[in-house]
């Protein structure tokens, strides 16, 4: 069932301690194979980045991870249990082991800061109120908005509202913990603070991170193991050292950010002189 | 705070609503909660009621002394039984009263009105009105008007 | 050309079933399978704010309106018959009967329906529905199912205000302004409404018309495309299969209570 890796040259996993292993997964929809096949571990308490451009279904694997999603084939691996074939019940359980950054943030817009954060907690344990509230500040502490308690998602600017979100998935200290495009759309300083508070907290709380980015400079900076997907494939994988020297050329032009290469630039379509040439009327 | 008014808001408007229910029911559809308890019953025999129905208003001189209860076809004399049920504080119809199927307006409800009679004696529970007028019904008047033209 | 035509209405037929059996399993997810939890109280308080009370201005004004012009027209037409003591009566079933439940589920379904829809859809738009669940809260039972519940119990409250607010702009009308006896309007009234036969029924009408307006709204935003044109695509729907199933409803409704088959 296991299957090697289709290209590039195999790096050995940093650790032996694995707590999610994708099994020769396949997902489509509709007509579209997103992913074929795909094999990939996930290290404990590492930083795993996903990567690959736009429209290679990252996001998607994220939510067949948390169970949202099921997969056409294979077997997704949470700590020996296999999500797509857990009940809903049992997968409510199980994804309160995970915590997920949404790319939007995500929070719920009729609580203000504070209620976001309690809310998993509310949730999911009997704990009295003033436990939560210091449950609370102290996640708030830990991205730098304990000052932002009171405010309302639409007082937030994007950046605060990510590190919100990222305090509300950190609240219940999950095992697991997925960012969905952390960096996209930040100004500079927010992507500093994030990509900061990415690593720290790894460090600190001891939960796994998985990352699923296209942002080629970030993520290399945090991450401790690689996947590059593309056409649902693992195209390569390895420490970030390794993939910087990695000589495939789709994994260069993705890396090093070239605008034509194995992913043209042109949409498919027939030669430009000859379509000059025919003439006639554009008909859509 | 915010959220206490959010509360009073949605009590009141459910209070409102329910008072609409009861305002309806009331005031509207005239539903009588508490029936005027006990009340007896009389009967009369009629040759046609029209357009009679349960729940009619019974009055004598206007003012209402009870309801229709039960329309029956009389088997034997095949006419119809009317059951009206009388407040209890209307004791004083005399036995020669005449009962008699009226039109409230053009268009409007039919009811029975009860003339009063001069007979000392009164009607009691399950006593029969003998004296009965139909109901006016408009074809059987066209018709005599029509056999009046002819005729002259 | 003709298969072609013949393939996509095929493709059409399908899709709609799917979209109906999607829809009925929100239904059967958030409310049968489910019973709500007390703990559903403070957001169902919550929901009844944004479904019932929010909607109570445009309830009565359009009440007091749709009423005074019942007032006027049934005087001018009855007049001519020398019974404009009857329009009490006529206006009383009228909006009992018909009026109160058709109306102000169609204004429902306007006002309410569409933000049901929007409020959701955008909550899918940002992920927040996804979100709780990986929360590991379940969004029908938490979003979906006490909007169902507020719906249900607001739709019968408004039509009975509508009604109440009708009856009582048409008297404003014919006895204030016309000068039709006040008492011959009441008593009209009151003997013609028969409360089991037209109070309660028109209150029956409403739940029906709350549940599949309420129900409806929530489809369409839970199934919306989560991009700003798919949420506006989905309000427009909500408000125009609402009506016309508020109507079709009300044609079988009212066949089943006042048809004698």
């Amino acid at each position: 069932m296991v299957q090697e890796k289709p290209t590039g040259e195999v790096a050995a996993l940093p650790l032996d301690d694995i707590i999610v292993e994708i099994k020769g997964m396949t997902f489509t929809r509709g007509s579209r194979k997103i992913f074929d096949d795909i094999s990939l571990k996930i290290p404990r308490g590492k930083v795993t980045a996903i990567m690959g451009p736009s429209g290679t279904g990252k996001t998607t694997l994220l939510k067949l991870i948390g169970g949202q999603l099921r997969p056409d084939a294979g077997q997704i691996l949470l700590e020996g249990q296999n999500i797509p074939t857990l009940n809903r019940r049992d997968l409510f359980i199980v994804r309160e082991k995970m915590g997920m950054l949404f790319q939007s943030g995500a929070l719920f817009t009729d609580m203000n800061v504070f209620d976001n954060v309690a809310f998993p907690i509310r949730v999911h344990t009997s704990i009295p109120e003033e436990m939560i509230r210091d449950i609370v500040l102290m996640k708030l502490h830990a991205v730098g908005l304990r000052g932002a308690v009171a405010l309302m998602p639409s007082e937030l600017s994007g950046g605060m509202a990510r590190r919100v979100a990222l305090a509300r998935a950190i609240s219940l200290d999950p095992d697991i913990v997925m960012y969905d495009e952390p960096f996209t759309g930040q100004d500079p300083i927010a992507m500093g603070v994030l990509v900061n508070l990415i690593k720290r907290l790894n460090q600190a709380l001891g939960h796994t991170s998985i990352i699923v980015s296209h942002d080629i400079q970030e993520t290399l900076s945090i991450a401790d193991y690689i996947y590059v997907l593309s056409n649902g494939k693992v195209i390569a994988e390895g420490t970030p050292d390794v993939l910087k020297t990695q000589d495939s050329e789709q994994v260069r032009q993705f890396v090093d950010g070239l605008p034509d290469g194995p992913v043209p630039f042109h949409y498919p379509a027939p030669e430009l002189m000859d379509e000059l040439m025919a003439g006639g009327v554009f008909k859509c | 705070m915010r959220i206490r008014t959010v509360e009073i808001s949605v009590g009141l408007f459910m209070l409102v609503g329910f008072a609409a229910l009861i305002v309806l029911a009331l005031n509207v559809s005239g539903l009588n909660l508490t029936p005027r308890a006990g009340g007896y019953t009389l009967y009369a025999n009629f040759e046609n009621i029209g357009g009679l129905t349960p729940r009619a208003r019974v009055s004598m001189s206007g003012v209402q002394i009870g309801e229709v209860r039960a329309i029956r076809l009389d088997p034997q004399l095949l006419v119809a039984e009317v059951e009206m049920n009388i407040f209890a504080d209307v004791d004083f119809i005399s036995t020669d009263s005449s009962a008699m199927i009226l039109t409230s307006g053009l268009l409007g409800q039919q009811y029975i009105g009860i003339i009063p009679g001069g007979d000392l004696d009164v009607l009691g529970d399950g006593d029969f009105i003998f004296n009965t007028q139909s109901a006016l019904v408009l074809e059987d008047l066209v018709g005599k008007f029509l056999m009046n033209q002819v005729s002259e | 050309m003709l298969i072609d035509k013949i393939q996509r209405l095929g493709h059409r037929t399908l899709s709609r079933c799917a979209a109906f059996g999607r829809s009925g399993q929100i239904l059967v997810q958030s409310i049968v399978a489910r019973p709500a939890p007390l703990m559903m109280l403070p957001l169902l308080v919550k929901q009844i704010y944004f479904v019932g009370v929010l909607s109570l201005v445009i309830i009565v004004v359009s009440g007091a309106f749709i009423g005074m012009v019942l007032g006027l027209q049934g005087y001018t037409i009855l007049v001519d018959y020398g019974s404009e003591q009857a329009v009490g009566q006529m206006v009383a079933l009228s909006l009992l009967r018909e009026l109160a439940p058709v109306v102000t589920a169609l204004l429902f379904a306007g006002r309410a329906g569409s933000a049901l829809t929007a409020e959701i859809g955008l909550m899918k738009a940002t992920e927040q529905l996804a979100s709780l669940e990986m929360i590991g809260v379940d969004p029908y039972r938490r979003i979906i199912a006490p909007r169902l519940y507020a719906g249900f119990i607001c739709m019968p409250l408004l039509s009975m205000i509508f009604a109440v607010v009708g009856i009582w702009g048409a008297a404003l009308v014919a006895v204030d302004w016309l000068g039709i006896h006040s008492g011959a309007y009441w008593a009209n009234m009151q003997q013609a409404v028969d409360f089991r036969g037209d109070v309660i029924n028109g209150l029956i009408k409403a739940v029906v018309f709350g549940f599949v307006v309420t129900w409806i709204a929530v489809y369409q935003g839970y199934d919306c495309v989560p991009t700003s044109e798919g949420i506006s695509q989905a309000t427009t729907r909500t408000v125009v299969y609402a009506s016309l199933a508020v109507l079709g409803f009300d044609f079988v409704l009212t066949a089943l209570m006042f048809g004698d088959f």
